[in-house]
């Protein structure tokens, strides 16, 4: 049976098999183990899956890139906290008071705090880490108050005192953000004390611990059993990378995934599908932005109140809204969502679909249809007007077209122009656009950041809008709206300046943008977070 | 033999050069500011003094040539510089996910040689036979079916559907299958035409003919002398599409969230990280150079007219 020539058959097909399941077996022999150690852990302890579709970076909280704003907030911790409808309540400061001049802030820290390394947090490393703030104060120059603190003190063990060198009442709510202002141990820092350049370690106050990472592929974050505040009901994060929109989607459908969470994490088709199986829970969040059209009141056509509104009233918004992004977002009345702090009560007409009106104003302003044409006309020149958009957002894209043909209906040949992000950010600062996409920051940003961006040179927005007529009244509001420190006098400033923004209707409200979430079905009590920068893993659980 | 070799090093200089230019001019043509890019990723708005801040930093404050310049005589250095988003030198990161890259390429060319040269030798002996027509289909789908989607199928079915092997990852051979299988097809199409083709090729020889008149088995003539014969252009065709293999894997690591280098040059060109996109580009460049070298090499090895045939020219 086993003539010579069959044998070495045989042995060249040993040898085949042999090579080829080395080289395949060869490459992953470590992860072997741990693929196994790993399954059977998982009746014991309770662990969400998340995917994110970038690596979570360096956990360094005094840096952005390439930091994943979630993952800083899940290790580090403010002094204050953002909540509900911009509440600011007292985090790792237990209780503020701020000077009549509204210059000085002086902090009691919260004791009995630790970090995860057993270290107490307390004043003094407050200051170590502002001071290693201030170093690269030109970096952070973005968040208002950094480049108005004049000096940092640690009066005594659990008192910090923050000076300012002028008034400036967002503080407390920058306070709030994820980066740069939030704590890192002692053991964390580097020699030199400057963190811009890298951290020891990610030690942080936090309810989780970094406790397992590999670059690009994940990271597990492990509970922190002695946390100062409400510990987390659930053991484990597992962060996996998966930067593929459809393979988080089939990850998700497989149940290799619990959850799938943020803005733009997956289609809005793949979205209403998921949830049409009924298999799964979906939720949306409360408006984080406003998307807004932003029009350029330089440019001779827009120059006008009357074309500006007419425009405003020449689109069915809640149908464009609805159909473009299949109830995800929300239509817009008011410039900012009105969960942010201080803008609840606008008072400025909110404009409802209706040709006809808009229609009459632009009569008004002088743009008449000639006999035989399709598009308005003023001594001689056509109403053309060219929007540009981010080719790569298909909800901008989809918008543009709807607003091309709904305005082809009022006379009015908008033309529109798929840019790129930075080009889009280029041309807006540059003043070279007649119409833009834009959205505001959200909490913890706004709206402070969003009026200062109405003054300030450099933004886009001080030039688009300067034709207003009353624009020299609403720099002295908006300047006088941070140092004010009289709590009513400052709601009665936001409440003018945001309607009469509105009112000049060069910045259209157009829809609330809103993050999702899909998950399994046992995954139970999650919540988005308020600040829309933070983990929303505060109070999830899973059942086992 | 030697001066054909120098011959060959020496001609790689000027086309590595051509690339770097190449790669330089294009990054600029592109309007998108490498430090706007910046904080757009980091989510600020970045005021101006802010964007001239990390301009200077990234040396774009320069002119052009002068950057050029720079650059090469960095990478003359073997520094490709520092990444613009992670802040650590790129060789570095690189270097870090070669080895998943690497073994995905293995993988795939295991499995392209091992499904390639069973089909492709019978489809070559036995014209228009079944194995004739599976031959073609596959080419055919394999080379009109782009990678991206052939992975979601792979996925759907093998994973979501049939649960036989995960999803996304890496880790052990299960993870390896699909991504390899998806990166290996369009190699399958090609090297089982080129296979099939040589093969039919050899047929027609008249050292074929001639075994068969001393009565030689069959077997004998085709296992032991066409196909050792016809697999040379293979050989030549597998050395060549190692570098294909390389930067194809680009799609794949981002369907499979394989943690290689491929994935990282889509994200740097996302991020107008440039000395990334400068280091993958020259890495490629030089994986092609080296992978065309060397198969010449083993080419004139196999058949020393070719270096003789160069001595002619001159």
């Amino acid at each position: 049976m086993f003539n010579p020539k069959n044998k070495k058959r045989l042995l060249l097909m040993a040898v085949w098999v042999l090579i080829v399941s080395m080289a395949l077996l060869g490459c992953s022999s470590g992860s072997v183990e741990k693929e196994n150690s790993k399954s059977s852990n998982k009746e014991t302890e309770s662990m969400v899956t998340f995917a994110w579709p970038r690596d979570i970076g360096e956990m360094n909280p005094h840096i952005y890139n390439p930091s994943q704003l979630f993952a800083q907030s899940m290790v580090y911790e403010p002094l204050v906290s953002y909540q509900e409808g911009g509440e600011l309540k007292p985090h790792l400061a237990e209780s503020w008071e701020i000077s009549e001049d509204g210059k000085e802030y002086l902090f009691n820290i919260r004791q009995g705090v630790k970090f995860t390394d057993g270290t107490v947090f307390n004043a003094e490393i407050v200051k170590k880490n502002f001071d290693a703030i201030l170093k690269n104060a030109a970096t952070h120059s973005w968040l208002g108050f950094i480049s108005k603190i004049d000096q940092t003190e640690a009066v005594d063990e659990y008192t910090f005192k923050l000076t300012l060198k002028e008034p400036y009442y967002p503080t407390i709510q920058e306070l709030a953000v994820v980066r740069p202002v939030r704590f890192l141990g002692e053991a964390g820092f580097p020699e030199d004390g400057d963190t811009s350049k890298g951290v020891v370690k990610p030690v942080g106050t936090g309810p989780w611990v970094l406790d397992e990472y590999k670059v690009d592929e994940y990271a597990v974050f492990k509970r922190n059993d002695d946390y100062w505040g409400e510990v987390p009901n659930i053991e484990k994060i597992k962060v996996k990378i998966i930067p593929d929109a459809e393979t988080r989607i089939l990850a998700f459908e497989k149940g290799e995934l619990d959850l799938i969470y943020g803005e733009g994490v997956i289609s809005i088709d793949s979205f209403k599908q998921l949830e049409s199986t009924g298999s799964f829970v979906t939720s949306i969040s409360e408006p984080v932005a406003t998307r807004q059209l932003v029009m350029n009141t330089n440019k001779e056509q827009l120059s006008d109140v009357r074309v500006r509104q007419a425009l405003h009233y020449g689109f069915n918004k809640s149908a464009m809204v609805e159909g473009v992004t299949s109830g995800l977002e929300e239509k817009a009345d008011y410039i900012l969502p009105t969960n942010l702090p201080y803008t609840s009560n606008v008072k400025a007409d909110t404009i409802e679909y209706n040709v006809e009106k808009g229609k009459q104003l632009l009569d008004e302003a002088g743009w008449k249809l000639p006999k035989g044409k399709d598009i308005r006309e003023k001594n001689g020149k056509p109403l053309e007007i060219e929007l540009m958009y981010n080719s790569a957002e298909v909800i901008q894209k989809t918008m543009a077209e709807t607003l091309q043909s709904e305005w082809a209906g009022l006379g009015v040949k908008l033309n529109i122009t798929g840019v790129e992000l930075t080009t889009q950010v280029e041309r807006f600062k540059a003043n070279e656009f007649d119409m833009n996409f834009y959205s505001n920051f959200g909490a913890p940003y706004d709206p402070h950041t969003f009026v200062n961006m109405m003054v300030t040179e450099g933004f886009g927005f001080r030039e688009a809008i300067s034709s207003y007529p009353n624009k020299e009244e609403l720099q002295n509001q908006i300047a006088e709206v941070q140092q004010t420190t009289d709590e009513n006098e400052r709601q009665q400033l936001y409440t003018e300046i945001l309607g009469s923004l509105q009112e000049q209707g060069a910045i259209v409200p157009i829809s609330y943008i809103k993050k999702i979430a899909i998950y399994q079905k046992d995954v139970s009590n999650f919540t988005f977070p308020a600040n829309r920068d933070e983990h929303p893993f505060t109070g999830i659980s899973k059942k086992k | 033999m030697g001066t054909y070799v120098l011959k060959r090093i020496i001609t790689i200089v000027p086309i590595f050069l051509l690339a770097t230019l190449l790669t330089f001019g294009m990054i600029n043509l592109s309007p998108v500011d490498p430090a706007e890019a910046y904080f757009a990723a980091a989510h600020i708005q970045a005021t101006d003094e802010m964007l001239e801040q990390k301009r200077h930093e990234f040396g774009l404050d320069q002119p052009l040539f002068i950057q050029y310049v720079n650059s090469l005589i960095k990478v003359g250095q073997f520094d490709f510089g520092i990444s613009y988003v992670t802040n650590k030198p790129v060789w570095q990161e690189i270097s870090a996910r070669l080895p998943a890259t690497i073994q995905l390429t293995i993988g795939s060319l295991l499995i392209a040689i091992l499904v390639s040269v069973p089909i492709g030798f019978l489809a070559g002996i036995k014209k228009n036979s079944g194995m004739d027509h599976l031959s073609r289909f596959l080419s055919f789908i394999g080379a009109s079916i782009p990678s991206f989607w052939l992975g979601y199928l792979l996925i759907f079915f093998f994973s979501v559907k049939l649960d036989l092997l995960p999803v996304e990852g890496i880790g052990t051979w299960k993870h390896l299958v699909l991504p390899s299988v998806t990166l290996a097809f369009p190699l399958i199409a090609l090297y089982t035409r080129l296979l099939r083709a040589s093969v039919l090729e050899n047929l027609q020889e008249s050292y074929v003919l001639f075994a068969r008149t001393r009565g030689v088995h069959e077997k004998i003539i085709m296992g032991k002398h066409v196909l050792r014969i016809a697999i040379s252009p293979m050989i030549t065709g597998l050395g060549m599409n190692l570098g294909n293999l390389m930067t194809g894997a680009i799609i794949v690591e981002a369907v499979f969230s394989w943690p290689g280098f491929g994935r990282f040059f889509i994200e740097a060109v996302f991020n107008r990280d440039v000395p990334v996109i400068q280091g993958y580009v020259l890495l490629a460049a030089g994986i092609f150079l080296t992978s065309n070298l060397l198969v010449d090499l083993i080419q004139m090895y196999i058949d020393p007219r070719i270096s003789r045939r160069g001595r002619q020219y001159r």
